[in-house]
């Protein structure tokens, strides 16, 4: 049975009609001990299907461990969205509720290769040096959610140096144990900062900054 | 845990505008409306199928409250509830298919004092000969100590959302009002125990959710209470109260806490554009009219009383229609007094 019904297939269809570029859906699955690879895997195929310009590859994360590591991919299910180069754009856990918006999202955005952040954030973002690793804990029922992943891999996109995943916190207890996630969504970069909530883009840029400054001293 | 997966597309995130807003020359739309939640939305179904050029601008936060609730029982043609995401997702389905456009940008900045209304958003500046403002409400904030420094991190205003880090966990809800009672249960699912903490001796909410809380073995009242401080060092550790009787003070050990005390209108833009009440709500008549001809306000932001979707709904159909008249009116040809 399709995961998509009918109403969302085309919806999806008219969101991905005019991509500017090919995207690879690179994904990690596994047979075992692992709640939704299987339904991860069957969502990429699914969405592949309604873009010409869409590929799904899928991979195993055991067998195949070294396209996992090229990739940076350290848990699964893992999706990397990937357009003219590898931007850092990663979803780990399925992308499902209002979550499924930022995989549309970002599947456009890095067709497009360039994103709608401010003049302002793209000079701060060209200046940065050192790597920027910020990781979005979302839940599927979060509506607020998806904006704080949006402008995370937008960054992302923006910046050579920095990555952005999305993580599921329901499919990965022992990371919203460990980064004390109490409520989403909420950012983590570079394991030092935290930012709560849907941040407007300046505030997300100064935590971004805070953190690169952190390591500096 | 077994799961029903749902697939939820908002309008796009982030500044994006509506097609060709950015160039010099804006289109003016027949209608606007401001907001995406059951108000706008209807409203923009109404609008659609009476062949107004309808933009909505949806916000920050598309679908309005129900987006974040776990399951609405009370809007008629679903006898087993829908989900509030899913409810939501049909009604802006249902304005698209009539042809309004829905963008997610937010209004920064309104000017109705010359038709057609300048509306301004982060992204782009649309013009209209209507408007109609749907922006809804907030929940309001308790405004004690601890509450900001620990907001997403312990303390939250949406159950959906966070319920989750809350397994077998103690939290405390505050608030007695239907929102109040239907996240408490809704937590239930997940903490261990739900402590309810009410300023009155009894519950506001609806007769039913009373029935389920009281019958609930996880959930316990406080009543006559009122929060002063949310305590902790790293984490939430409990809320300190105050008996509105007695004036004695005492803890509640908690991991969270839920804070569901009311609503506040989304009008601060709007102040000096439109009458506003003393509390903040938009002064509209029995046809959605506000002080200004041609701008409309539907749902919760000019309803302090009800706050229901169904009502909220029902007020963006009066709107929508009161609208469409209004601008029918003013295409009529002016007919010529006769000489006195």
């Amino acid at each position: 049975m399709p995961l998509l019904d009918k109403e969302t297939t085309e919806q999806v269809k008219r969101e991905l009609a005019d991509l500017a570029g090919p995207v690879r859906l690179v994904m990690f699955s596994q047979t075992f001990e692992c709640d939704y690879c299987a339904e991860t895997r069957q969502l990429v195929e699914e969405v592949a299907e309604l873009s010409d310009q869409l590929t799904a590859e899928i991979y195993n994360f055991v067998t195949d461990k070294e396209k996992a590591e090229e990739l940076g991919v350290d848990k699964i299910p893992a999706i990397a969205v990937i357009g003219a180069e590898d931007y850092g754009v990663r979803f780990y856990g399925i992308p499902s509720g209002y979550e499924f918006t930022s995989l549309l999202y970002a599947i456009r955005t890095v067709a497009a290769g360039k994103t709608e952040l401010s003049e302002e954030t793209l000079k701060t973002l060209a200046g940065v040096t050192e790597p920027v690793h910020m990781q979005v804990f979302v839940t599927p029922t979060c509506p607020y959610c998806p904006m704080a992943v949006v402008l995370a891999h937008q960054m992302a996109i923006a910046s050579p140096m920095v990555r952005a995943d999305m993580v599921e916190a329901m499919e990965f207890p022992h990371l919203a144990i460990k980064y004390q996630v109490m409520g989403v969504p909420r950012t983590v970069i570079n394991e030092t900062v935290h930012l709560e909530g849907a941040a407007p883009e300046p505030m997300v840029l100064e935590k971004l900054q805070e953190a690169l400054a952190g390591e500096q001293i | 845990m077994p799961m029903k997966f749902q697939f939820t597309i908002t309008p796009t995130v982030g500044g994006e505008t509506a097609e060709g807003a950015a160039e010099e020359e804006v289109p003016v739309y027949d209608l606007v409306i401001i907001g995406g939640g059951p108000a706008g939305l209807t409203a923009a179904i109404y609008a659609g199928r009476a062949r107004l050029k309808t933009l909505v601008l949806a916000g920050p936060l598309p679908g309005g409250q129900p987006a974040n609730t776990d399951i609405v029982e009370n809007f008629p043609g679903f006898p087993e509830g829908i989900s509030g995401s899913e409810l939501t997702q049909r009604f802006r389905s249902q304005a698209e298919r009539f042809g309004a456009q829905v963008v997610l940008d937010a209004v920064t900045e309104v000017d109705f004092s010359a038709r057609p209304f300048t509306i301004r958003t982060y992204g782009a500046t649309y013009r209209a000969q209507a408007v109609i403002i749907a922006t809804g409400a907030v929940p309001r904030r308790l405004g004690v100590p601890g509450e900001a420094e620990f907001f997403g991190r312990g303390v939250s205003a949406c159950a959906t959302c966070d319920g989750f880090f809350y397994q077998d966990k103690k939290v405390v809800v505050v608030g007695g009002g239907d929102s109040a009672i239907a996240e408490g249960l809704f937590l239930t699912r997940f903490a261990r125990e739900v402590i309810v903490v009410h300023r009155r001796d009894r519950l506001r909410a609806a007769p039913l959710h009373q029935e389920r809380a009281f019958a609930n073995p996880k959930m316990h009242f406080v009543w006559d209470s009122v929060v002063e401080e949310i305590l902790g060092e790293q984490t939430v550790t409990g809320v300190r109260v105050r008996n509105v009787k007695t004036g004695e003070t005492s803890v509640i050990e908690a991991d969270g806490v839920f804070v569901y005390v009311g609503m506040e209108p989304k009008t601060e833009i709007f102040a000096g554009q439109v009458e506003l009440n003393e509390a903040g709500y938009i002064v509209t008549d029995k046809h959605q009219r506000t002080s200004t001809p041609g701008v409309f306000a539907a749902g919760d932001v000019q309803d302090p009383d009800y706050r229901q979707v169904v009502i909220a709904a029902g007020s963006g159909a009066v709107a929508a229609i009161e609208a469409e008249r209004f601008l029918a009116e003013e295409t009529r040809p002016t007919q010529t007094q006769p000489p006195v």
